[in-house]
């Protein structure tokens, strides 16, 4: 009798330190939860392509190229946005402007009221303009860098597939645009002609 | 009355030696040179061999005892010297690891040590190991590359693509910065990808093989120089150098030369000698009371091709 409540005892003390140490969770549940808790730069972008662009704080390009050309390197350490230690800086403009010619990976634009030139990229759609420009993340905040450039990657996809289509389809020589975008800008190679905008918003008035 | 003189000589001796042992501690503190510990991932490289030497000689510059340490691309090895250099009393190390997921470990042992590491060149996937990180931008150069690459071949062709060491992160931003340009190409066809290691010899075995069932590629992209001139050879013994470009990343010495000789395209060029002081400046400011450090600080690369070559007279591994 005492060997069988010994025996029990046993049992009991074996199966209450099982139960509390082994834990069975489906599989799919533990990877919904990894994925939920991984950086997602697809959501990230698609979050600031649709609802942070309209409010992104931006110079107005007429103005920002005038500053450019006095002092370069005076104006870009004082306004614009930079990733580590690097010569290039980044901004985002906006402004109105009349198509002047249009090319395989650019629209050549002549910013109103004044004949100073920018290009709008159309194609080749490439790089960290418009994540530095609107400086919406910190390189600090990733664990794994690459994280850091999905960020650009999945932005530019959507600038490519969702912005730039409907105005290459429609764009004309001589149309009225506004446009609002991120430019780079290196502070030892700079010529403000050569000056090329990532859209971000690209509208055609006329 | 002869009790007072008694106090007065103790309290003299008492006196005498307080301010001698303060004296002689504040002048032993004074006599020794902090030590600085610098954990290179292989001195088989003369890219690592120069960020290696180049931290060392910031450190001195600084006013520190730096010792080089060679951890032979092996984590085990590095493990070892972490421990030793633990136990040897340093005051902080500049560190390029091997890993980005193994090297972890020995940074968190050094932090628990009290032991302040800035890691250099390559990344590992922590925020709160090193203090800080100090690394090329790597995609951002890859993705200019890319741009050249696809205009080079006029947006079409076959080619083949040669990793790095896979465990390490800057081989995945450079494969990823590339393709985050090359694959929007259809007509743009990788017939392979595979990793060399970072290493001359094995980037030709591994080029020599690929050929034998891909003879007709157009170009190689290679993640490192050693594997760009590894991968050229390949191609001068197949009687192909003519008709396939290389690309490389690193800016070292034999592949400038090599771009200038037009036998290599392009290249990226990265500065171990920046990225060296940068680290011992930090650890610097560290030691002497900072304590606010940005996670990561990357350092912008240049594209060098045959058009641009000639801006870089001073070019190679000793920029």
């Amino acid at each position: 009798m005492k060997k069988l409540i010994k025996y029990l005892a046993i049992v009991l003390f074996i199966a209450i330190s099982l139960y509390n140490s082994i834990y069975i969770k489906d599989l799919d549940e533990i990877k919904a939860e990894k994925s939920k808790t991984s950086f997602n730069s697809k959501v990230f972008a698609s979050e600031f392509i649709e609802n942070k662009v309209s409010d992104l704080k931006a110079i107005e390009a007429l103005g920002f190229l005038n500053e450019i050309s006095k002092n370069v390197k005076s104006y870009s350490e004082t306004h614009g946005n930079k990733l580590g230690i690097s010569n290039d800086y980044y901004f985002i403009i906006y402004g109105n402007a009349t198509v002047l010619t249009i090319e395989d990976e650019d629209v050549v634009v002549a910013l109103a009221k004044s004949q100073q030139k920018l290009k709008i990229a159309i194609d080749f759609i490439f790089g960290n303009a418009i994540r530095e420009g609107a400086k919406m993340a910190n390189i600090g905040d990733y664990q794994n860098t690459m994280d850091y450039n999905n960020i650009s990657v999945e932005i530019n996809n959507l600038v490519r597939e969702n912005i730039v289509p409907p105005f290459r389809r429609s764009v004309k020589i001589g149309d009225s645009i506004y446009f609002k975008g991120a430019v780079r800008v290196n502070v030892l190679k700079q010529k403000n002609d050569t000056l090329r905008v990532i859209p971000l918003q690209l509208n055609i008035k006329s | 009355m002869t009790i007072l003189p008694k106090l007065n000589k103790t309290f003299l001796i008492i006196l005498l030696l307080a301010i001698f042992t303060t004296l002689g501690c504040k002048n032993k503190k004074q006599n020794t040179t902090k030590k600085v510990a610098v954990v290179v991932s292989t001195l088989n490289n003369p890219w690592f061999v120069v960020l290696g030497e180049s931290a060392a000689q910031r450190a001195r510059e600084l006013g520190y005892e730096a010792t080089i340490f060679d951890s032979q691309n092996n984590t085990s090895k590095e493990a070892e010297h972490f421990e030793n250099l633990i136990a040897a009393g340093y005051n902080a190390i500049l560190f390029n690891p091997t890993d980005s997921e193994g090297s972890v470990s020995n940074i968190k042992r050094a932090k628990q040590a009290g032991v302040p590491t800035f890691c250099m060149d390559r990344e590992v996937n922590s925020l709160d190991g090193p203090i800080s990180q100090i690394i090329s931008d790597s995609f951002s150069g890859c993705v200019e590359l890319g741009e050249y690459f696809v205009r080079q071949l006029n947006k079409k062709g076959k080619y083949v693509e040669l990793l790095g060491l896979v465990g390490d992160n800057n081989t995945w931003n450079r494969s990823k910065g590339f393709h985050s340009v090359v694959d929007h190409f259809p007509e743009l066809k990788m017939v392979a990808q595979q990793s060399a290691d970072f290493d001359r010899s094995k980037a030709m075995e591994v080029l020599e093989s690929v050929l034998q069932s891909n003879p007709d590629i157009d170009a190689v992209f290679c993640g490192n120089d050693a594997m760009a001139m590894g991968a050229y050879q390949a191609l001068v013994a197949t009687g192909k150098a003519n008709n396939v470009m290389v690309f490389g990343f690193d800016g070292a010495d034999d592949v400038m030369n090599a771009i200038a000789d037009k036998k290599i395209k392009a290249t990226v060029m990265q500065s171990p000698k920046a990225m060296a002081q940068t680290a011992a400046e930090l650890a610097d400011e560290y030691l002497k009371g900072k304590r606010n450090f940005s996670a990561k600080t990357p350092l912008a690369v240049q594209l060098v091709t045959r058009e641009n070559i000639y801006q870089f007279e001073d070019f190679g591994s000793t920029n």
